[in-house]
């Protein structure tokens, strides 16, 4: 079974490549942009889309044109599997068979791209939360250091007054920190 | 408030998603009560297929989509509504600077059918042009301006789907000669010194519907009055994005990256001719379905049989726009 796979994302293409390596036999080619003369040349069985490409409208037109008879996996799955479309649409996965392959032998490949495409977007939450906690502590510790200096204050008992401030206006630290700069700023006349 | 989304709404980044954008960023749905989280979408086929299985609570639509969405042409078939049209006008026929000079400033598609009859007599292949979905009123205007100059659109070119972001590319590398697309995308291809605008629709066809908001009929059924206050946050958003006063903040709110992206210089020069709301544009009439039908039944997509033209009509909910107004009223 020879599959393409359409992803502007080169790197979660890799990754849904990587995982149908174990679903064998099978042929993978990844690209960013869809080519219709380059597909025609592979001539895959399955064609997987992210669906932040706007090539899927591309795809979509080619069974209208006539060009490889191409149907969406939704269209099948619906019937036989109640829920599984809308996963694989919240997956964030559209998928193609050319010229009448069962779509019983596509499910391992959805199943896999589906998985691949969750934890891609798990790992790049994770990576967010992380740069974000970065800052985040990084704006704490600007603030921390200001109210050392401008009011004589012990490291401890500045991130006290903060602590405080943040528990009294349920907001987070950082936020207080972040506001606590700005106004420092301002007062300065630098934020005029 | 949990600050979570209540509702999710989809668009396609183009100046005629302006009311859902505005809605939010000029806090009408707030002011309606409705938390309400916007998901910018790269493709229609994504778009439908999210309202379908309801990941997307309604969207910025093209309406021949809401009607093929309805009829199961390209898709299974589900129950829709188009309670609000969005625009008129505002779309445009792009061709290459190559090919502009080849039929001449005024050659119009006079001009290009005279070009591919001398083509066709010297054996050359057919030139290729780009709509943005089968299902568009993009493709059915570039095929009537086509039709109107003498050409067979199924024989005489190429027409392809082509995502409207890269159409400017692809002119510039030769691998279209021409598109129909909704602005800014004629615009960024004009200004980046690839292409020329042919036809506008607001001259060439100011009646004709272009977007529409749509949902799925189930979930309008089961929300009544949420569909109510969503309809009345889009019709102040429309009023307000028509109000010349507001061009300037409106071109500075689509041309952010999470809308339409594009710098404002072509944003601007896009909404010249888009009509949001003046002349009772937002009342969706069954005029404009029954036109959408004919079209898809001229070129090949349907078959209008009496069932299938009911079906068709049924999409266009007048009657839901009104009901959204008269509780303005109350």
């Amino acid at each position: 079974m020879r599959v393409l796979i359409i992803d502007p994302d080169s790197a979660r293409a890799t990754l849904v490549a990587e995982g149908l390596a174990g679903v064998a036999p099978l042929e993978v080619r990844q690209a960013a942009i869809f080519d219709e003369a380059e597909a025609a040349a592979f001539a895959p069985d399955v064609v997987v889309v992210a669906a932040e490409s706007p090539d899927r409208d591309v795809i979509e037109s080619l069974r209208e044109t006539g060009v490889g008879e191409l149907r969406p996996v939704v269209m099948f799955v619906d019937r036989s599997e109640p829920g599984r479309a809308e996963e694989a649409v919240r997956a964030g996965v559209a998928a193609y068979v050319v010229n009448g392959l069962a779509p019983a032998r596509v499910r391992s490949v959805l199943e896999v791209a589906m998985s691949r495409f969750r934890l891609m977007r798990q790992l790049r939450d994770d990576l967010d939360k992380a740069r974000s906690d970065l800052a985040s502590r990084r704006t704490i510790e600007r603030a921390k250091a200001l109210l050392m200096k401008e009011r004589g204050l012990e490291e401890e008992a500045a991130y006290r007054l903060l602590r405080k401030l943040s528990m009294d206006s349920g907001r987070p630290l950082a936020a207080i920190a972040a506001d606590f700069l700005a106004f420092a700023g301002l007062l300065k006349g630098d934020g005029a | 408030m949990t600050g979570k989304a209540e509702f999710r709404l989809g668009f396609v980044p183009l100046n005629d998603a302006a009311a859902l954008i505005v809605a939010r960023d000029k806090g009408y749905f707030a002011s309606e009560g409705l938390s309400v989280e916007l998901s910018r979408e790269a493709s229609w086929a994504t778009v439908r297929d999210k309202v379908a299985v309801g990941a997307l609570d309604g969207a910025h639509m093209l309406a021949p989509l809401a009607l093929a969405m309805a009829l199961g042409a390209g898709c299974e078939a589900t129950a829709m509504i188009a309670p609000f049209a969005l625009n008129f006008g505002g779309a445009a026929v792009t061709v290459s600077t190559r090919l502009a000079a080849a039929i001449g400033a005024e050659g119009g598609a006079e001009g290009l059918a005279r070009l591919i009859a001398r083509r066709r007599d010297q054996e050359s292949s057919p030139l290729t042009f780009g709509v943005v979905f089968p299902y568009s009123t993009h493709n059915y205007l570039l095929r009537d301006w086509m039709a109107r100059g003498g050409i067979e659109p199924d024989r005489d070119v190429r027409l392809t789907v082509t995502p409207p972001p890269r159409s400017a590319d692809l002119l510039s590398e030769g691998v279209i000669e021409g598109f129909c697309a909704g602005e800014p995308w004629s615009q960024v291809a004009v200004r980046a010194g690839v292409g020329c605008i042919a036809m506008r629709s607001a001259r060439f066809a100011p009646d004709a519907p272009d977007k529409v908001f749509a949902s799925t009929q189930v979930w309008a059924e089961a929300h009544g009055d949420e569909l109510n206050a969503l309809l009345r946050a889009l019709l102040r958003a429309s009023a307000w994005s028509e109000n010349p006063a507001n061009r300037a903040e409106l071109v500075a709110i689509l041309a952010r990256p999470e809308n339409v992206g594009v710098d404002g210089e072509a944003i601007e020069a896009g909404l010249g001719d888009i009509r949001f709301h003046r002349d009772g544009a937002n009342r969706p009439d069954v005029a404009q379905a029954l036109w959408i039908v004919q079209q898809m039944a001229r070129w090949g997509q349907v078959k209008i049989d009496p069932e299938t033209t009911r079906t068709a009509l049924g999409v266009y909910r007048p009657d839901l726009f009104d009901q959204a107004i008269k509780a303005t009223a109350a």
